[in-house]
């Protein structure tokens, strides 16, 4: 059982070797069993070959037989991709270490996050549906069926696009603690850093907030929920973290949820609000941050008067012993 | 008066390697990143595993110098409980520079191992007791030794030294105490308290991994 489980894992880390990017895209590999999902993908991509290149005859490529594919790095599968366009890949890390194949091929991930990344410009018309990404396939000059390549459909547009956003997060927060570690800024107070991130945050959504109503519901769809909440969570790890948290006990959980629940309520009210510039939004923010940062404060008044308190009743316990003479010992 | 001189002689013997195995702590200057998913969820639950166990471990001093503080063996185990303290130090720094969730059953923890302190220091077979957690935790480093070797060694060296010398010293520990628990096998009862023991070391270990 250990071993199978071992030649798994250098199975998978080898098969995503092969990625380049790999916050973007990752969205319809979410399953578990690589075979399927390798299946799925040689599926789609025999699809996308066809109806790209109508010149080239590919009647010479077989179906890729569930075994063929899962033996990833069978020569049998390379030349039989090997006539591919510059558009599709067999991205395994086999492949894309043999050299055979030139830069101006690139991973079905890639492809995937270019087409979504053109379909977000549609969405102010489209909103979030097929028909934004079929937009966006064909500005890039794919065909609009290429839109079978994404079997969520909507809600891969709309994690594509937390992804994106959360990525842009985190690496300005990066940039910013660079900064104040090398002394060109000043560190932030937690409370103000809190603000400042998540309204940084909220900011990304301000070109999609018409929309936005309708991202969430996506987002909220069983299918869609574990990796929504898995890109909430990083979010909010990432934003702790930049803020100089290194807990270690329940806090890490405490402070998250506090955030999480500060980060949902205030895109509620954005996406409600109808003031100049959100500042109703932000100020909303600046509330919620102050509650947060009081019930802390509050907690750890608590404890302290709570020791104390216990403090005051066993002095008076010990008195009382002393007087009744039940301390000395005979 | 046996018992005096074998506790004489284990604070020694503990020094001599608590010490050892603190200045390699120490040295543990950092993890190399993780390369990818799996391998960051495999450190992840190993760290917090570990993790877990050394908080477990202070609070079951805790326990114990709260019941033996004042009494003749209060420094032995005050002096062992700083040397812990040291090992949790080090790991809460590992934690949060590698980002590695700590166990959401940390407060459930916090409580047990202060009761667990406190019982053991009540009950005949104690030694019997803390030789078989021992033995459970010195089999689960030695499984996660086995997982980082087959993995990749070179990576991980400095981890390895750091569990390695860990379980040097419990088992070193251990074959002291062995003669103790021959004492302890006369008390009724020993082994079910020890299968339960091991069972319950053994459960834990596959909780905190996942939660």
């Amino acid at each position: 059982l250990c071993c199978g489980y071992w030649d798994m894992a250098a199975l998978i880390r080898g098969l995503r070797a092969g990625r380049v990017l790999r916050g973007l895209g990752s969205v319809a590999v979410q399953t578990l069993s690589p075979q399927g999902s390798n299946v799925r993908r040689a599926f789609h991509r025999t699809i996308l070959l066809q109806l790209v290149n109508d010149s080239k005859s590919d009647t010479s490529v077989p179906p890729p037989s569930y075994h063929e594919v899962h033996t990833a790095g069978e020569s049998s599968s390379s030349s039989a991709h090997g006539e591919s366009s510059e558009d599709a890949q067999p991205n395994t890390s086999f492949q894309d270490q043999s050299g055979e194949h030139g830069e101006d091929y690139e991973t079905e991930e890639q492809l995937q996050a270019r087409i979504l990344t053109t379909a977000l410009e549609f969405v102010p018309q489209h909103g979030w549906t097929v028909e934004a990404i079929a937009a966006g396939a064909e500005t890039l000059g794919l065909s609009s069926a290429s839109t079978g390549m994404f079997n969520n459909g909507a809600g891969d547009l709309v994690l594509h696009f937390v992804t994106q956003c959360n990525a842009q997060l985190a690496e300005t927060l990066a940039e910013q603690n660079n900064q104040v570690q090398l002394g060109q800024a000043e560190s932030k107070k937690t409370a103000e850093f809190m603000r400042d991130a998540v309204e940084m945050r909220l900011r990304m959504l301000i070109p999609y907030i018409d929309t936005w109503p309708q991202a969430m519901s996506i987002l909220l769809l069983p299918h869609n929920i574990p990796g929504s909440l898995k890109h909430l969570s990083t979010m909010v790890d990432d934003i702790w973290y930049y803020a100089g948290d290194r807990s270690t006990d329940v806090n890490w959980y405490t402070r998250r949820a506090a955030l999480t629940g500060i980060y949902n309520t205030t895109e509620l009210v954005m996406v409600q609000d109808s003031s100049p510039d959100f500042e109703e939004t932000w100020a909303f923010l600046d509330n919620r941050i102050k509650d947060v940062v009081n019930m802390a404060n509050t907690a750890k008044e608590v404890q302290a008067t709570g020791e104390s308190v216990v403090q005051g009743l066993m002095g008076a316990a010990i008195t009382l012993k002393n007087i009744t003479g039940m301390n000395q010992r005979r | 008066m046996q018992r005096a001189a074998k506790c004489a002689l284990r604070l020694d013997l503990s020094r001599a390697f608590c010490l050892e195995v603190n200045v390699n702590v120490c040295m543990l200057k950092s993890l190399p990143p993780p390369r990818d998913e799996e391998e960051k969820a495999m450190l992840d639950s190993m760290l917090r595993v570990d993790h877990a166990g050394e908080y477990g471990a202070n609070r079951i001093y805790a326990g114990q110098m709260a019941v033996l503080g004042r009494t003749r063996t209060g420094p032995l185990i005050q002096y062992m409980w700083d040397q812990e303290k040291m090992h949790l130090e080090k790991f809460n720094e590992i934690l949060g520079e590698h980002r590695v969730r700590p166990t959401l059953l940390l407060p459930l923890w916090n409580i047990a191992g202060f009761a667990l302190g406190m019982i053991l220091t009540r009950i005949e077979g104690t030694m019997s007791c803390t030789v078989a957690v021992e033995e459970s935790i010195s089999e689960h480093y030695n499984s996660q030794i086995q997982t980082l070797m087959e993995a990749e060694p070179e990576r991980y060296t400095e981890l390895l030294q750091v569990m390695l010398l860990k379980n040097f010293v419990m088992m070193k520990k251990k074959n002291r105490d062995t003669g103790l628990e021959h004492d302890a096998e006369s008390v009724p009862g020993y082994l079910l308290l020890k299968t339960v023991i091991q069972v319950d070391c053994k459960a834990a270990i596959y909780i905190l991994q996942r939660i």
